[in-house]
């Protein structure tokens, strides 16, 4: 842990104004959704808002120019993501694409795959899925068996995914797939890009204990895509996708997604609040405010060409603990309705349900801290 | 440099007291060149008292450097420096002490502890680094900076009952006693946790303060304290 310091967070040009020119659009712009849909916003599907979003220059921001992006620092967009995911903005539809499946393409993407999918994903209009877990292979994601194999007419893809979020509304899916047949564990396995209305595809909805429809079922039955499919070097699919997930584990959605919560627990205690409920706000401001630092500090290593790694699964260890933690203990200390109505309430209660997936996605709680005590050459 | 003459001078002043400490002058850390100090940041403090939190956590090293109202916020980098011993013991305890025919540190339970004494450790040295750069914003004004005041001491008192439990549980009997080094550092973060302000105190006081924000305003305050 030696040589940690913060990394400092300094993005190029004016970031006030960054944020009140948002918070502007948000203003005039931002669907007055139901207070629950505000919380986990980033699961939240309005392809209208994207749209707008994305007009407005705030989706792509990264992106080259040359492919419709908006050619950001990627700190002025960590800023717009604070922003977005503290005002509860539906920001789910080109959540995945923005914030993973562009830079990647960008980075290991051919120039036909670039120019193909990137212009879409910048404009808010093109949605893409991960294609990781399969029945098999959960937690033990090497364990893919999901088969490409390479003919003369192009990739032909067998086999399964499942958890795959968004599916059913997304257009392409980045696929984690075998492509040596034979091979073991973390060899031999690449990354392909897939139109998901390619014949043999094959979508089904798995509803979640909320009800909700997010992830999914999808098969291959056979399905061809071209050669052109391939993303990156062949075989390396598992470097490619160790380093994708280092942008999904230590953004602003780990201490605010659930900011709506801990919001309205302010606004129902009033400027004078009692004192136990004073003290979990201050308990639970001091933790956020913490997170904060160490997912900017994270945010400004990646941002530099690092790979932190570590820190990435730090952030996200400590995140989801946060996350999950809150709504038990708003519970634990505040009188409300499990059926209530009151803002409070429903948070807490849709909250209190969502909360056991949230160390479980994007790495279980002991495979992250798993990645941490190998960092600490451990294992 | 700076780290390297604390680290000389705290070592000969764990076995003679202040002395060595007064005549290199550390309470000129933070005051101006012109004035005839070293014209120190509180970065400079963070990593001084860092390292005087393992080395001489018992001397008021703290009190020597910067005034009473800065003393919270000194207290949270001798409680960083404290961890980072604590957790330095334990990953050398784990990786040397041998049972059941292999070292501790490759059982999966005790890694798995250690990721969470790891990130409370990072945490703790968040906040403190954090803290540093609002207050060396802020011309080290303690009302200025008294969001991270309490924020990094309340986040740093709650990393004490996680992180010293957990590195005497790897360690199992031989940090528990006298003769082994872990307790010069586990009892003087029990210690802080009590001075300059426990956790309800500052749990309070925040939790006040961001009362007064309100929900919307408690994020608008967020940002705009810092990047």
């Amino acid at each position: 842990m030696q040589g940690f310091a913060l990394y400092p967070f300094d993005p190029p040009g004016d970031v006030a104004a960054l944020r009140t020119d948002l918070r502007g659009w948000l203003a005039m712009n931002q669907p007055q959704d139901d207070v629950v849909a505000r919380a986990n916003c980033w699961a939240s599907f309005d392809p209208d808002f994207s749209r707008a979003l994305g007009a407005a220059g705030y989706v792509g921001m990264t992106l080259p120019a040359q492919y419709g992006g908006g050619d950001h620092h990627p700190l002025e967009r960590y800023v717009v993501i604070e922003e977005l995911l503290a005002a509860g903005a539906p920001v789910g539809a080109h959540w995945i694409a923005d914030r993973q499946t562009g830079p990647l393409i960008l980075r290991y993407g051919s120039e036909e795959q670039r120019e193909r999918y990137l212009p879409g994903i910048a404009k808010g209009e093109l949605y893409a899925c991960i294609g990781l877990s399969e029945p098999g292979a959960g937690s033990d994601l090497a364990a893919v068996r999901t088969i490409a194999r390479e003919t003369t007419e192009g990739w032909r893809i067998n086999g399964q995914k499942i958890w795959t979020t968004g599916a059913h509304f997304s257009h392409i899916m980045l696929a984690l797939v075998r492509t040596e047949e034979g091979s073991e564990r973390n060899a031999g396995l690449s990354q392909l890009l897939i139109d998901l209305d390619t014949p043999g595809i094959t979508i089904r909805p798995i509803i979640d204990m909320a009800g909700h429809h997010d992830f999914n079922e999808v098969f291959f039955d056979d399905v061809l895509v071209p050669h052109g499919a391939l993303v990156g070097t062949r075989g390396q699919g598992w470097k490619q996708v160790t380093a994708e997930l280092g942008l999904e584990r230590s953004g602003p959605e780990r201490y605010l997604s659930s900011h709506a919560l801990l919001a309205a627990l302010v606004d129902a205690a009033g400027p004078d609040p009692d004192p136990a409920v004073a003290g979990l706000i201050g308990e639970l401001t001091a933790e956020m405010w913490t997170l904060r630092q160490l997912s900017m500090s994270t945010a400004a290593k990646l941002a530099a060409g690092e790979d932190p790694m570590v820190e990435a699964s730090v952030v996200k260890e400590l995140g989801n603990a946060f996350e999950q933690d809150m709504p038990r203990r708003v519970q634990a200390i505040v009188d409300c309705a499990w059926d209530g109505d009151t803002d409070l309430a429903k948070l807490l209660r849709a909250l209190l349900i969502a909360s056991p997936s949230f160390s479980l996605r994007g790495g279980t709680r002991e495979v992250i801290r798993g990645i941490i005590a190998r960092g600490l050459g451990l294992r | 440099m700076l780290c390297d003459t604390a680290r000389a001078v705290f070592a000969e002043a764990s076995a003679t007291g202040m002395t060595p400490i007064e005549e290199a002058g550390f309470d000129l850390l933070l005051v101006s060149e012109d004035q005839g100090g070293f014209g120190g940041d509180w970065g400079d403090v963070d990593a001084v008292l860092q390292i005087a939190g393992v080395a001489v956590p018992e001397l008021p090293v703290a009190e020597f450097i910067v005034n009473e109202a800065l003393l919270a916020a000194a207290t949270v980098s001798l409680m960083a420096g404290a961890m980072a011993q604590a957790f330095a013991l334990s990953i050398d305890h784990v990786n040397t002490r041998q049972q059941f025919g292999r070292p501790l540190g490759k059982f999966q339970a005790v890694q798995q502890s250690l990721a969470v004494m790891a990130c409370e450790v990072r945490a703790v040295d968040a906040a403190a680094a954090a803290l540093a750069a609002r207050l060396d914003a802020v011309g080290r004004d303690p009302l200025a900076a008294d969001f991270e005041i309490a924020a990094a001491k309340l986040r740093a008192n709650r990393a004490v009952g996680v992180v010293t439990a957990i590195a005497h549980q790897v360690h199992g009997a031989i940090g528990f006693t006298g003769e082994y080094d872990l307790h010069r550092v586990t009892i003087p973060l029990m210690r802080w946790r009590s001075a300059q302000g426990n956790d309800a105190h500052w749990a309070q006081i925040l939790g006040r303060q961001v009362g007064g924000f309100g929900g919307r305003g408690l994020w608008e305050a967020m940002a705009a304290r810092g990047a």
